[in-house]
């Protein structure tokens, strides 16, 4: 029992040489020590936060939730002493300094929307950071809606985030030695197509505890003929996007023939990812998807677990509750909001933070680890359809009906009113009426019978300015 | 603000206010924790991986030697050694191995002329003298956080609760009434928040040790293999238990199958062993669960060797040869401890480390008193080190107030040399024996090969 639990706790055996890559061998800061290695500084932080999170990775959900709660209390003893708006809504919670918090005081500590943080602005920001948390950075995240919300991290928070990147990375057992492709939007205008950029490593936090392969990057606002040819060129080992700019480019591959033999693993994140775009990258591809759950504002909430497609909320960084209509905990496989508290952020401690998605609760894993499962994640919940009862669906169209209908390049649902549908469509020969049809009769099959369907043509669609695409948008507040 | 639990789910000390969980420990910690997480992976690694990765690091080792130690820059370049090549199995298996006597003779020749910088500060110890041969050793402060490293990695594999109480029985100064210590100490202490531990001092009446044992009632014991010995027939014969006892850590002693046996049966707990010595550190760690051990593979390439210089399989018995990999300021490189291992089948735990199912080696009496006390014997040898022409030692009771020192020696001490190694083994044993120095030749190793450095020759010996 002893010994199994002891392989259980240090992962799964590797059991031989050819099914590496093995867990690499971090930079030395010592001259000829080359193995084990004897990192510094930064490195050795986050190597040591690693060691941590290897080991409770495998702790039972009581446990995790216990040291949540120890950390909490940090937290909340700060946002109570400096932040007036926290320490009224957590007072009137029965919180007061030196008190032990509770999942029972938790749960009467209001959630708060997004829509409220924005409207809050600074308010929330702390005018004071404890010792050594290092200098406030301010960032913004604009969302799929383009109304920004300003947020402000310590330098901690940064750190959190380097171990969970690097545990997604062990996780899914990539070999960092060979060669990433990432298609993102480059703020500095540098990656555009044809020749993309070039980075001789993997860049932070990979390439500052490891010896990492060189990056390929190619700006995302390229198009898909683009990209693939960028691919074939740069024949990276990983590819990493947002899950609609795979869905395209695989769907390249698969209708030219097109092959990407050097490719092991696609890596996504930003938006939704289904069954079928992990299917399609199996076709086109045959590599697997490993998708992360995260937000600007509020870091790792969940990673794809290495043996199943569910995600583990990475309790580690964040308190993430899911919560039902009336606020109470979902039971497995029950679909709530997604409620998040970033464990470590003292500038701008967010207590219970509704982020705005939906997500079905899971089972425990098989897997062993004791971090809690999302089963999916459905995404924003201004992405839902509005229902004349008030209430809100998840919006999903049949992808595969659509593809039906010869001609369609790209399309966007979006509602426009309780009753109204608004088919964005980019087609490469005119649809007839029959056509039309066709979709009308899908969109109504998937969102509703009550719904009426107007068609529009466009050149293009373009992406949110975060660069993610949605297939659905409502445009009634959520 | 840190939590104190069972030693897998310990939570690091938080260097940083408001960072209780996940930890950001102490630069120093956090380099002991990144080593952890290294070694949370190789352990997995098939066994011809970390013999690979041995090998890589002991290319750096070997050109560091034949450049900058001047007893290696002979003895490499006579086994046709060229700077920048790749150490082989084959280049390795023609390098001939290291005595004791060797190191002994060979004295500032085996240390580097030019240590690299980020190594330092040096520090310098003696063997704990099992061997009868004493060597100085000088150790760099990079083997130290090696050490240390594998030292918390014996802590997790054995999953002890640092909470808990501690006794240790070992050489701790004037602890002859016990002494209290806030905690398990290094390596632990700096980075995990640990229970405290009673100290009691092994140079001291076995029955003494026992009383006070039996007062401590502590969960773990930490002792020598020889001296458990020596306490489970004390508390037999007293018919006394250790209620609250978990588990017997043993150090610097082979532990016999008859010892765990014994333990098992008087104090109710099961030992675990270490196996390491003075010039290479931890060599190997006791599985967890299993009575075998795990050679610290990251740290010290160590062979087991036939009588023709060939390397042991499954099931054989031979020389154990010790390569540390990151000592740059002494190298010993293929080093004779003078144990006898037997090597094991790969273990079913899954770990790829090199397995040693026995050792057989060091091992001791205990000595009588006149004045009726039994004693482990403790070998403080820093004294003994000093006397250059020793060779190889053995002190043998021959009577209840008599000592026969055996000597293989360059040459015949001095009148003052044999009164240093007079007062060093007085002041060990505690009396003041008469003395008789004889030199020999050789000094035999005892029927199955142990050594021992200590023996009883008293008509009924005290060892039991």
């Amino acid at each position: 029992m002893t010994a199994l639990r002891a392989i259980a706790y240090q992962g799964p055996i590797v059991k031989g040489v050819s099914e590496f890559p093995r867990s690499p061998i971090p930079h030395t800061a010592f001259a000829k020590v080359a193995w084990p290695a004897l990192p510094t500084g930064f490195a050795a932080q986050l190597l040591a936060l690693l060691q941590q999170m290897e080991q409770s990775q495998w702790w039972p959900p009581e446990r995790h939730e216990r040291l949540q709660f120890r950390q909490l209390g940090q937290l909340l003893a700060h946002a109570f002493a400096w932040l007036p708006f926290h320490r009224d809504r957590l007072a009137a919670a029965g919180y007061r300094p030196g008190l032990e918090v509770t999942p029972e005081l938790w749960s009467r500590v209001p959630v708060i929307a997004r829509r409220e943080m924005q409207s809050l602005g600074d308010a929330l920001i702390s005018p004071q950071l404890p010792k050594e948390h290092g200098a406030i950075i301010m960032d913004s995240t604009s969302g799929s809606t383009g109304v920004p919300l300003r947020i402000a991290k310590s330098g901690h928070v940064q750190t959190i985030w380097a171990a969970i990147t690097l545990r997604e990375v062990l996780w899914h057992r990539r070999d960092i030695r060979l060669k990433l492709g990432a298609l993102k939007r480059d703020p500095e205008g540098r990656s555009f197509a044809p020749a993309g950029r070039a980075h001789p490593d993997w860049s932070v936090p990979f390439a500052t505890v490891f010896p990492t392969g060189p990056a390929a990057l190619l700006d995302s606002r390229s198009t898909t003929a683009e990209q693939a040819a960028w691919l074939l060129r740069e024949q990276p080992a990983y590819f990493i996007a947002f899950p609609t700019l795979v869905r395209d480019v695989a769907r390249y591959f698969l209708e030219r023939g097109l092959s990407l033999p050097s490719l092991k693993g696609v890596n996504t994140r930003g938006e939704p990812v289904d069954p079928e775009l992990r299917e399609l990258c199996r076709r086109a591809f045959g590599a697997e998807v490993a998708d992360m759950y995260s937000a600007n504002e509020v870091g790792y909430v969940a990673l794809q677990c290495p043996e199943a497609e569910h995600f583990h909320v990475q309790s580690e960084s964040a308190l993430v509750e899911v919560l039902d209509e009336r606020g109470r905990p979902c039971a497995p496989g029950e679909v709530g909001i997604v409620v998040v508290t970033p464990l470590h952020n003292f500038a701008m401690p967010m207590l219970r933070y509704a982020l705005g998605d939906l997500a079905e609760v899971g089972a425990p894993c098989a897997c062993g680890r004791g971090l809690p499962v999302l089963k999916r994640i459905l995404g924003r919940a201004r992405d839902t359809l509005a229902l004349p009862s008030g209430s809100r669906r998840y919006a999903r169209i049949d992808m595969k009906s659509l593809q039906q209908v010869p001609g369609i390049v790209q399309f966007q649902v979006v509602q426009k009113t309780l009753h109204d549908i608004e088919m964005k469509l980019v087609t490469s020969r005119p649809l007839g009426p029959e056509d039309e049809e066709k979709i009308r009769a899908e969109v109504k099959k998937s969102l509703g019978d009550h719904l009426s369907v107007v068609f529009t043509y466009h050149d293009e669609i373009p992406r949110a300015a975060s660069g993610k695409y949605f297939d659905f948008m409502s445009e009634i507040p959520a | 603000m840190t939590v104190v639990q069972a030693g897998l789910e310990a939570v690091p000390l938080s260097d940083l206010e408001g960072m209780a969980w996940p930890a950001i420990p102490t630069p120093i910690a956090s380099r002991m924790l990144s080593l952890q997480q290294q070694l949370a992976h190789s352990q997995w690694w098939p066994q011809e991986e970390l013999r690979r990765r041995q090998f890589r690091q002991l290319a750096p080792l070997v050109e560091h030697a034949f450049r900058t130690v001047p007893f290696y820059g002979r003895r490499l370049a006579a086994a046709g050694y060229r700077p920048g090549q790749e150490i082989t199995e084959e280049f390795w298996r023609g390098l001939p191995l290291l005595s004791r006597v060797e190191v002994r003779s060979a004295g500032a020749a085996m240390r580097s002329t030019a240590l690299p910088q980020q190594h330092g500060p040096l520090s310098e110890t003696s063997t704990s003298g099992s061997s009868g041969t004493p060597i100085k050793v000088v150790k760099t402060a990079v083997e130290q956080t090696l050490w240390s490293s594998f030292a918390l990695r014996e802590e997790l594999w054995h999953r002890r609760d640092w909470s808990a109480k501690v006794a240790v029985i070992r050489g701790a100064g004037n602890a002859t009434t016990g002494e209290r210590l806030p905690n398990w100490g290094p390596p632990l202490a700096g980075i995990f928040a640990t229970g405290p531990v009673s100290a009691f001092e092994i140079r001291s009446d076995i029955a003494r040790q026992a009383e006070w044992l039996r007062s401590e009632n502590p969960d773990y014991l930490l002792t020598f293999g020889t001296n458990v010995v020596f306490l489970c027939q004390e508390f037999r014969a007293r018919g006394w238990s250790l209620p609250r006892l978990r588990e017997v850590r043993t150090i610097g002693e082979v532990i016999e199958p008859e010892t765990r046996r014994l333990c098992r049966e008087v104090l109710g707990a099961g030992i675990t062993d270490v196996y390491s010595c003075e010039e290479a550190g931890y060599l190997a760690f006791q599985c967890s669960g299993r009575e075998h051990y795990h050679v610290q593979m990251e740290g010290v390439l160590l062979e087991v060797l036939d009588e023709r210089g060939r390397t042991c399989a499954p099931g054989e018995s031979g020389s154990v040869v010790v390569t540390p990999l990151h000592n740059f300021a002494m190298p010993f490189l293929r080093y004779e401890l003078g144990d006898i291992a037997e090597a094991g089948e790969p273990c079913g735990c899954g770990r790829g480390l090199q397995v040693l199912t026995r050792m057989v080696g060091r091992a001791r009496d205990m000595v009588r008193l006149p004045t009726g006390e039994k004693r482990f014997v403790w070998q403080s040898t820093a004294k003994l080190a000093e006397i250059e022409p020793i060779l190889r030692y053995q002190v043998a009771q021959i009577a209840l107030d008599e000592l026969e020192v055996r000597l293989v020696a360059a040459r015949p001490l001095t009148p003052a040399e044999e009164d240093a190694f007079r007062k060093a083994v007085i002041a060990n044993l505690g009396y003041d024996f008469r003395f008789r120095f004889v030199y020999r030749n050789d000094i035999p190793r005892a029927a199955g090969g142990k050594y021992f450095v200590f023996r009883s020759e008293l008509e009924a010996p005290a060892s039991g």
